[in-house]
Parts: C-alpha cells; structure tokens; sequence
C-alpha cells in the first residue's frame, strides 16, 4: 500500500524532464513579534513572523515564539510600522539624535521601546502622546528617557498593533509545565552517564 | 457513578485525541510555511497530551497503564471516530478537519469542565486555554483561505463536503447516553452536536464556503464500535514501531 506519510508522497518528483523553471519567491510580508514573559515584566522583541496578515502574524506567533518558558502576553506589528531611530555605538545615547518635532495633525498614542544593549531586545517603555513617529521619540524623549544608555528607539502607533485580549490571555495556562518541549529537560547527559555506568558492570 | 459510561467517554475522548494527534503530527517537517508547520505541530503534541492525561484517568480507574493502552492495542480496540484516522492528503483537507474536529473538541471540553466527574472536570479546566488556541487557530485559517482566491475556496468547499460525513461520525450516539447524561458527567452527543453546527455555522457564515444542508450529509459512524477504514491500523503500526522493539525502553 502506498505511505499514508506525507514525508514520503511529498517527495519531489523527479521523473521526467531534468530541470523544472525556477519560480520566483512568493512570501508573505512580515511582522514583529513581542513577547512579555511574566506580569509585571515589560514587553520585549522576540523576532519575526511571515504572515499574510495581521491576525495570522498574531496567531502563527504564538507558537513561532512562545512555545517554551514563560510568557503571559503577546503582541504583533507589521514591520513596516516599526519606526526607528539611529542606532549608536560607544556612549552615544540614540536620543542625542533625536531633534524637536512640531506636531502636524491629530495626536494619537505611540508605544516606546527602548534597546539597552547592542544585541539584546528592545524592551517597551511605555506611551506617548504625538501627531507622528518623530515627534513621538522627541516627546519620549522628555517623558519616558532615564540615566540608563539607549541605543537604538522604536516606536509603533499603538492602533497598528494586534494586542492579546482579555479573552485570551489563558493561551499560556499550561506552557509553563511542557518542560519537554525544552531540549535541556530531557538531561541526556544524565540518561548517557547512567547508561555508561551500567555498562562497566 | 457508572464507571462503565465513564470509561467507554474517556476511551474515545482520548483515542480521538491520540490518533489525531499523531496523524496531525505527521505534517511535522512539511508544514505549507515555516510558522504554520510549528503551529499545527504543536497542537498535535497537545492533543497526545491530552490523551496522555484521559488514560492516566483510566489507568486510575482499573485499566492498563497509558502506554500500553496507547500502544498495544490493535485497529479493532480503538474507539476513536473514523474522522480522525484518514489520512492527511492535501493540506486543505488537514485544515478543514482541525477546523471541524477542534470545534467539537473545545466544545466537549467545555461541557466537560462542569461535569461531575471531578478528575474529568479538572484536565478539562486546565486545558482550556490550548483549546481555545487551536480554535483560534482554525478560525483565522479557515476565514483567511475560506475568502482568498478562487483556488483556496474551491480547496476548502471540496475538502469541507468530503469530510462533512466523518464529521457528524463523532457524535456517534453511546450507549451510555442515558446514564451519562442523568448522572451530569455529561451532557451527551446530541446536545454537543447541536451546538457544533451552531459554531460551524457562523463561521462558514464568515466566508464563500457554502455548508450543505445537514439533513443532505449521511454521518458516518462505526469509529466508536471499533469498526474503523483500511487506514486506522498503518497508523498503529507506525506510531508502535519503537515501542514494539523495546517495552521497556526509557527515552
């Protein structure tokens, strides 16, 4: 009987003609994923989803990058909606570049994030009140700014992004006991010391 | 309590559970996108550890431990409905069947988080955020693709009428109905089957999908008497392999 396995019938076929034409890339835009690992804990950059939309970057997302460890809220912003400031080296603090802005328009709510460490995640500081991106890192600037270094500043209008719902923040309930999901539970090293053990007698 | 209802509800709640699990599983490697073969791969690990937790429930109530339940057992024994055992095909059908199974599946669930069978009451309490996960995640695929292009909706209409009869095989009547239901461990088949065409409805509703008339779709029952299709029993075999090679095996 033919493998009901679709490892197996999804096999590339390769009778026939040698070469097929190459077709060209077909993705999906992507999106930012932030994840806030304990209450009371800020929201932090976890990475990227590709997604067709932003209700399926919220939904693959949770999976992509909360599967393991803690997490108790998530939430999602198209890439292109990420507004960010220069990034600086040594002890050059990213708001030393940021210039007053006018406001132009209707205020709204900006979310900032702050990156404290080259490598690290950006972490979310708060919100701010502004009329667009670059006034919302001079108003930051005032508002949410500490002694501590930044190195680089995001900011999102707060109604591009997909947060979690009071709904649905029981999605996590059980992720902190699927300890098996982490490779480190599984203690293989234990499994082959007691192994080798039992084989010298 | 009548034991005999309680185990023949959790043998098919768990067999359901395990055996599409594992077949939902077998996407692992081959998802459509990258995040997607994550996801789906995932809510198959859920749903074996959920079964993992319905036979520790019958192992506490006289059966043989979850492994050897799990993994002794031939085609015949198993009570899970036809739907959940055939084979994976395109991935339109996968994605029709998480959509229609996991709706009854949160919905039992549900159901069962009143019941008044404690231990039962209590994993159906637990799990509730993971179900709700995989219906979130079957509604937003089902309405994304449901609405796309004319490919993905002809994909998704076909796969929906050809698993519409397995479908309705889940709520295969017991013949513990009565008791179940007198004694409020459950509600019963026909109440959960009411409100999963209810949910279906609506969120077909939210598409271009057309659901067929339910008086116009034969159920197909046998799943729950142990009479299952010519694909339950490779299944088995393939999910056994390495526990027939060594029982006793840790790993």
């Amino acid at each position: 009987m033919k493998s009901l396995d679709p490892r197996v019938n999804r096999l590339p076929q390769t009778d026939g003609a040698n070469t097929t034409p190459k077709v060209p890339l077909d993705q999906f835009g992507t999106f930012e994923v932030f994840v806030q690992p304990k209450a009371g804990k800020p929201f932090q950059h976890e990475g990227i989803v590709h997604a067709p939309n932003l209700e399926m970057a919220y939904v693959l997302a949770k999976e992509a990058f909360t599967r393991r460890f803690t997490c108790v809220s998530i939430f999602v912003a198209e890439t292109r909606n990420i507004h960010i400031s220069v990034l600086t080296e040594g002890d050059d603090d990213a708001y030393n570049h940021v210039v007053e802005s006018a406001p132009n328009g209707e205020k709204t709510s900006f979310e900032i994030f702050h990156l404290f460490k080259r490598g690290k995640q950006h972490q979310h500081m708060g919100a701010v009140e502004a009329t667009n991106p670059n006034e919302a890192l001079w108003v930051a600037s005032k508002q949410l700014k500490t002694e501590k270094q930044v190195f680089n500043i995001w900011t999102i209008r707060t109604s591009d992004i997909r947060f979690t719902n009071q709904d649905d923040m029981d999605l996590w309930l059980t992720l902190p006991e699927k300890k098996f999901r982490d490779a480190a539970s599984y203690k293989g090293g234990d499994k082959l010391k007691t192994f080798l053990e039992a084989s010298k007698n | 309590m009548n034991q005999e209802a309680i185990k023949e509800l959790l043998y098919k709640m768990a067999d359901d559970q395990l055996i599409l699990g594992h077949r939902n599983s077998e996407w692992t490697g081959f998802g459509p996108l990258l995040e997607e073969d994550i996801a789906f791969s995932s809510m198959a690990q859920d749903k074996v550890g959920h079964s993992l937790a319905l036979y520790t429930m019958l192992n506490d109530l006289g059966e043989q431990d979850p492994d050897t339940i799990a993994f002794t057992r031939n085609a015949d024994q198993f009570h899970n409905s036809i739907f959940t055992e055939l084979p994976n095909a395109e991935y339109d059908f996968s994605l029709i069947r998480h959509f229609l199974y996991d709706t009854a599946e949160a919905l039992r669930f549900e159901m069962l988080s009143h019941s008044s069978f404690e231990p039962l009451a209590q994993v159906a309490t637990k799990v509730r955020g993971e179900l709700r996960y995989h219906t979130m995640h079957a509604n937003t695929w089902v309405k994304q693709l449901g609405a796309a292009t004319e490919e993905s909706i002809s994909r998704l209409q076909q796969s929906l009428e050809y698993a519409l009869p397995f479908a309705l095989g889940i709520f295969e009547l017991s013949p513990f109905e009565k008791e179940l239901i007198a004694d409020r461990i459950f509600e019963g088949e026909k109440a959960l089957e009411e409100k999963w065409k209810k949910k279906v409805e609506d969120l077909i509703a939210q598409t271009q999908l057309q659901l067929p008339k339910w008086e116009s779709i034969s159920p197909q029952y046998g799943g729950r008497t142990g009479k299952h299709t010519e694909h339950l029993q490779p299944l088995l075999d393939e999910m056994s392999e390495v526990f027939k090679i060594d029982p006793t095996a840790e790993w």
